[in-house]
């Protein structure tokens, strides 16, 4: 396993090298000097320009800027254009909302998927059911911010329960849960929401594979209770694919991240990337884009740990 | 040899049941969709006629106006009438959604019917691509295209439509790996078919039905996706009006004026369920076994 895992570790080496390449390929050829985002207009004489430029090591080829900026951001070195911090620590400070978001979302969307699709899988084509089926269509149609703003319309203007914007009180630091916790509640529903749907069809169809198998006719012929037929042979079996998917959909809540951080002013990954992107500051959009990268592949290796847990046919084998 | 070989159908009706057409139409959910289509595409095409005011004609005396008579979905903080943006965006929107799912069909279809045709290394690399592509998080890399490019329509309909063909692509792939052993196909490749004519004029066609499923699918998302991007400044810019930047507009005014991101929300709501609903009937009508 421990060899397995280094493989795959190795593997991440391509991805982040051909993410953070097209990146790059699309930061240089996008109209836009970075320099002139950076120097008010009136001092923008061309000498100002070109020392800000070779500063900056803008003025050198663009392959040995690629490979020089790769270096420093492995190194820890690379700092933003915009206020010269190192972009790990930018990085490091918005990374936890993503992080936390995305965890909190994971697993109430994994908490609600289950239950509904047993009760969907347990009963198939009941009105049950169709009402879980109605629900997911609902869910993957509905925009995400508009969602969000439902929620604050209603809990923020109306009700004034929660907070509609940033992750703590003004004042506040750290990630203490019962500050941050207020400010999660709507954006985690939201994130959550957005991937039930996927996660109930998939854990549905998983078990109605499972309950068709021989081995819950042969559970049921020595006459085992239903529920332990249940939640000790198929729960486990119907639960593995569930487990891939999970991992699938990190991407995509990644993805979503940036709007729902958007509509609800949390200082992550997504709003550092947007507001990177649009201030033209190539350190930062890189090291985002190749945090992104780390994060769906140790998504994915997540997922082939917890499935050599649970499935012994692949532990023992 | 006539030059249109007859190709075998691979899903013909089964004997004894009626077709496709016919389980579409038993479907109400299908057909609740097709209602909610045609609607949108008609509300789209007659908007310059159903609007009652000009969609970006400022009214300074009736800004943030509540639905009445003379606004029925009232007005934004210009002033400017709701339902007449909303019918104007209603072209925007759906054009957007059908180039750029044109844009990933075509790209799908390309990557896919190679890969699955040519098998051994061609496979193999152009599958490895669409894994990186689904693998990579490539809002990220939307957004930063359009940050760095300048955000534009045409610009929109191809970023959306390329970073959406992976499904598409391994969809038509598995249909195209699953025929080209068939008889007809090694029938065609006897007659001295070229590669490439067997898989326009031979494979293509019995993948129809798949693509079909899979395009109404993706013209939903696509909505989704245009509707996120211009909610963060990055889509169809203002003045001209869509429906995720109206909903943008109307966020600074939420707690007085809720009717401004309310409706058109409701639309984009309201649009991409239909094209699920159709998409999905359509999977049920043709072929339930499929997962597009």
């Amino acid at each position: 396993m421990a060899a397995y895992a280094l493989r795959r570790l190795v593997a991440l080496v391509p991805l982040v090298f051909g993410v953070t390449a097209i990146t790059f390929a699309l930061l240089v050829l996008a109209p836009g000097d970075p320099v002139t985002f950076l120097i008010p207009p009136e001092q923008r004489g061309a000498a100002d320009l070109a020392a800000m430029r070779h500063e900056l090591g803008l003025d050198r080829p663009l392959p040995l800027q690629y490979v020089s900026m790769m270096r420093d951001l492995v190194t820890g070195r690379l700092r933003s254009f915009g206020d010269r911090r190192p972009t790990l620590a930018r990085v490091g400070e918005a990374l936890p909302v993503t992080l936390i978001l995305t965890a909190a979302s994971m697993a109430l969307t994994v908490t609600l998927a289950i239950p509904i699709a047993l009760v969907a899988a347990l009963r198939p084509y009941s009105v049950l059911d169709h009402g879980a089926t109605l629900f997911s269509l609902l869910g993957i149609s509905l925009p995400s911010f508009w969602f969000g703003l439902g929620l604050i319309y209603v809990f923020t203007a109306q009700l004034a329960w929660l907070p509609a914007s940033g992750i703590r009180p003004t004042g506040a630091a750290g990630y203490n849960p019962s500050l941050i916790a207020p400010y999660l509640i709507m954006p985690t529903i939201v994130q959550a929401l957005s991937i039930l749907p996927v996660m109930v069809r998939y854990a549905r169809s998983s078990l109605l594979d499972q309950l068709a198998q021989e081995y819950v006719r042969v559970a049921r012929s020595k006459g085992l209770l239903e529920r332990t037929i249940l939640f000790k042979h198929i729960a486990r079996n119907a639960l593995l694919p569930v487990v891939t998917i999970t991992a699938l959909l990190v991407p995509f809540l990644l993805s979503g991240s940036v709007v729902v951080e958007t509509t609800f002013a949390l200082p992550g990954l997504g709003q550092l990337a947007v507001n990177a992107a649009l201030a033209r500051d190539y350190p930062i959009v890189l090291t985002t884009t190749a945090i992104a990268g780390v994060l769906v592949v140790a998504g994915n290796l997540a997922a082939d740990i917890g499935y050599f847990y649970l499935d012994p046919r692949i532990r023992d084998g | 040899m006539d030059s249109r070989a007859p190709s075998v159908p691979e899903r013909g009706p089964r004997p004894g049941r009626r077709g496709p057409g016919h389980r579409f139409a038993r479907n109400p959910r299908a057909l609740a969709g097709a209602a909610l289509l045609v609607m949108f595409f008609g509300i789209a095409l007659a908007a310059p006629r159903l609007a009652p005011y000009p969609a970006d004609a400022p009214h300074l005396l009736a800004t943030l106006h509540p639905p009445d008579r003379a606004y029925l979905l009232g007005t934004d903080n210009l002033g400017r009438d709701i339902l007449s943006r909303i019918l104007a965006a209603s072209r925007v929107t759906l054009a957007i959604g059908i180039l750029s799912m044109l844009v990933s069909l075509v790209a799908g279809i390309l990557v896919g019917a190679v890969a699955g045709y040519a098998g051994g290394q061609i496979d193999a690399a152009l599958m490895r691509l669409t894994d990186v592509v689904l693998a990579v998080p490539v809002f990220f890399l939307t957004v930063a295209f359009l940050a760095l490019f300048g955000p534009s329509i045409p610009g929109l309909i191809g970023i959306i439509g390329l970073t959406a063909w992976p499904p598409t692509a391994r969809l038509v792939r598995a249909e195209v790996l699953a025929l080209r052993h068939r008889d007809f196909v090694s029938a065609a490749t006897a007659v001295g078919a070229s590669g490439g004519r067997i898989v326009v004029r031979h494979l293509l066609p019995n993948v129809v039905a798949v693509i079909a499923i899979s395009a109404t699918l993706r013209v939903g998302l696509a909505i989704l996706t245009e509707a996120g991007l211009s909610f963060l400044g990055l889509g169809v810019q203002p003045p001209a009006p869509s429906w995720g930047n109206i909903i943008a507009d109307g966020r600074a005014y939420l707690g007085i004026a809720w009717w401004v991101s309310c409706f058109p929300g409701l639309c984009i709501f309201l649009a991409v369920m239909a094209f699920n609903l159709v998409g999905d009937g359509l999977r049920d009508a043709f072929d339930p076994r499929l997962v597009v």
